[in-house]
């Protein structure tokens, strides 16, 4: 059992396993969702097998407190980044003002296979945004007001944007660039009840250009929707997109119609008629959990911590009593006593200094 | 002056102490070390005029970089033409540090100084145009990632210094300049102990991008081309660290590595930002 967590232990191993390490990397180099998560897989547990065998055989590392400490949190940091894996979600979501969360409208979902947080228990309710653009249509900063229980069985406001996410039950939401509007419909079917629905614009002003949508009503004619907008876009002086102030007329094209409608007007179409009530917006985030981040951040300094008191540890030793004592005996191609170097390589104190 | 480039002449003044400290230490090294039959440190009376000019540049930098930020309103973070110029001023200042505190690498500086001067020539080559700070830069842990980002391109600089002296010894025409230095196997040493010291500025640097990327983009690694590429430069340090005490290799050998995992920091910085289209790049 010894000889073979021995022969595992090689550092050899660790080269070969290096080189695997950073092959894998190389194939996954800025492309990771084209190439197979297995470039990576392989060589980390392979390191992962080879590196704990060391620890547990190898007296080189486990008797040096600083690299039995950074080696072991090397360890560490391949274990959470599994776990991590296994239990994580990414996901996006789009919600409109005034919506309340639900977890079931979630986009593009990812999930480790073991992930089980409490996503049905997040609770929030979208409010308006506003996002500064500074000339040059740069975006500056995001500003979304969220309603978020205050823990006494009411609401209280959270404004999140940029890198401050809203972050409940490990689960961190963060504005993205994807937001827009949306036009508040209602479809009165012939002969049936009203229906209120929102017609989702593509992101603003990313598709400026390009805000339409279609629908088919269950009994009717397919609906071709363009919004005008008014916001006060400017690519040359700054501006603030803020829904509330932004105005927009409905184009609807169905059939042999067209017409434009402002908030509150109405247009009979075949199979019903349809009222433009208000114009709203919608807020895109990009949803995030992963129960590790805290802990690989704790143990990669504390690694860090490991192999800096190594180092100290080393170079306090070898530079007085080792290293310069050694390479000034060793006969080097130029050699370095006193007389030949005229004194610049003064004394073992100009090393200990480093 | 146009005010748009008022930091130009400061940038242009630190370069020119930058340029004649570069002259003057292989002006140093490369004289011939006998006086008579006396062998001389032919280094020695260049070291102070070598070290003040370095001073000079980064305190010339700092007064560009202050300039500039105080006319564009952010800090030298998002452009090449920024990128280049604040590494100009950090690499001279900590390598100006370590050459203060450690004497015995002083003439590393024949090596170093010219390194840090094909930054000096590239920036002459770049627009200085404004940059416009992106939203998720507004984060402390910018400023944590970017120092010890600085302290390990610098300490990588050292490294490659050393190194650079190891392989240059092999050229029969400059056998002789680097004579007052110590042994390959020293030098060796000191360039292995500096590449140490570099992993672990390198693991902060990544540690605190890490941080960023997770409140910035929301995600703390990604595999986009930067992270990949400053992965395989801290990969490409511990394997050479293995590598050197698992197989004997010949110190040129070991030399080489040094420099190449400087060039791959090099690439890193001022290459793959650049190059790629990921999130990470520049301007988002
Ligand atoms: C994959 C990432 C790894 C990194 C970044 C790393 C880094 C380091 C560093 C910095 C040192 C100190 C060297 C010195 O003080 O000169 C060291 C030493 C050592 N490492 Fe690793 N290591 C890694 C993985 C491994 C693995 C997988 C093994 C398994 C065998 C291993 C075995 C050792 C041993 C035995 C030493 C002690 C060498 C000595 O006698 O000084 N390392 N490592």
């Amino acid at each position: 059992m010894v000889s073979v967590l021995r022969a595992l232990a090689s550092v050899r191993l660790t080269v070969v396993g290096m080189l695997l390490l950073a092959c894998g990397s190389v194939l996954s180099y800025g492309n990771p969702e084209a190439v197979s998560i297995w470039v990576l897989v392989v060589p980390l547990a392979f390191l992962a097998l080879n590196l704990s065998s060391a620890i547990i055989t190898n007296p080189r590392i486990h008797r040096r407190k600083g690299l039995l400490v950074f080696h072991s949190s090397l360890l560490g940091i391949v274990l959470l980044a599994a776990i991590g894996r296994l239990t994580y979600l990414d996901a996006h979501l789009e919600i409109i003002n005034g919506a309340t969360f639900d977890a079931q409208s979630l986009l593009d979902l990812k999930a480790g296979p073991l992930h089980s947080g409490r996503l049905s228990d997040v609770e929030f309710i979208q409010g308006r945004y506003t996002v500064d653009y500074r000339p040059g249509m740069s975006r500056g900063a995001t500003r979304s007001y969220l309603q978020v229980p205050d823990g006494e069985g009411g609401w209280r406001e959270q404004v999140v944007g940029d890198d401050t996410p809203l972050v409940v039950n490990g689960y961190r939401f963060y504005t993205s660039f994807h937001k827009g509007f949306s036009p508040i419909v209602v479809w009165t079917p012939n002969n049936g009840q009203p229906e209120v629905g929102t017609i989702h614009m593509p992101p603003y002003p990313l598709f400026d250009y390009r805000q339409a949508n279609r629908w088919t009503p269950p009994q009717g004619e397919e609906i071709k929707f363009w919004l005008r907008l008014n916001t006060g876009i400017s690519q040359d002086s700054a501006w603030v997109l803020d829904g509330q102030r932004a105005t927009g007329v409905l184009v609807v094209d169905s059939g042999e119609q067209r017409v434009e409608l402002q908030p509150g007007e109405t247009v009979v179409l075949s199979g019903g008629e349809l009222r433009y009530q208000s114009l709203t917006t919608w807020m895109g985030y990009k949803v995030f959990y992963d129960p590790t981040i805290h802990w690989l951040f704790f143990v990669s300094v504390l690694g860090v911590l490991g192999l800096s008191y190594h180092y100290w540890t080393k170079v306090s030793m070898n530079s007085v009593a080792g290293v310069n004592r050694r390479s000034l005996d060793e006969p080097g191609q130029n050699p370095t006593d006193r007389s030949r170097n005229g004194g610049a390589f003064r004394s073992a104190q100009d090393v200990v200094k480093l | 002056m146009n005010e748009l480039v008022s930091e130009l002449p400061w940038l242009w003044a630190g370069l020119v102490a930058y340029a004649v400290a570069t002259v003057m230490a292989v002006y140093a090294v490369a004289q011939p070390d006998h006086d008579g039959a006396l062998v001389v440190n032919k280094f020695r009376p260049f070291e102070l005029p070598v070290l003040g000019l370095v001073a000079v540049g980064v305190l010339l930098l700092s007064v560009a970089l202050a300039e500039r930020w105080m006319r564009i309103g952010h800090g030298p973070f998002v452009n090449l033409f920024e990128l280049l110029v604040s590494q100009l001023f950090s690499l001279g200042l900590i390598y100006a540090l370590v050459y203060w505190r450690v004497p015995v690498l002083r003439p590393t500086a024949a090596v170093v100084l010219p390194i840090i001067w094909v930054l000096g020539l590239w920036v002459l080559m770049i627009e200085p145009t404004d940059s416009l700070f992106p939203p998720t830069y507004h984060n402390n842990w910018l400023w944590v990632h970017i120092g010890f980002g600085k302290v390990f391109l610098s300490f990588c600089l050292v490294g490659a210094g050393l190194a650079g002296i190891i392989l240059l010894r092999r050229i029969e025409r400059m056998k002789a300049w680097f004579s007052m230095m110590p042994s390959d196997a020293v030098l060796d040493n000191f360039a292995w102990r500096f590449m140490v010291l570099a992993l672990i500025f390198d693991s902060l640097m990544l540690i605190a991008g890490a941080v960023w990327a997770q409140d910035a983009w929301g995600r703390f690694w990604a595999w986009d081309a930067l992270e990949t590429s400053a992965f395989l430069n801290w990969l490409a340090i511990a394997l050479g660290i293995h590598v050197r005490f698992s197989y004997r290799i010949p110190r040129a050998v070991g030399a080489a590595v040094v420099v190449a995992v400087f060039v791959l920091a090099f690439f890193t910085y001022f290459g793959t930002p650049f190059f790629s289209e990921a999130a990470h790049k520049g301007v988002v």
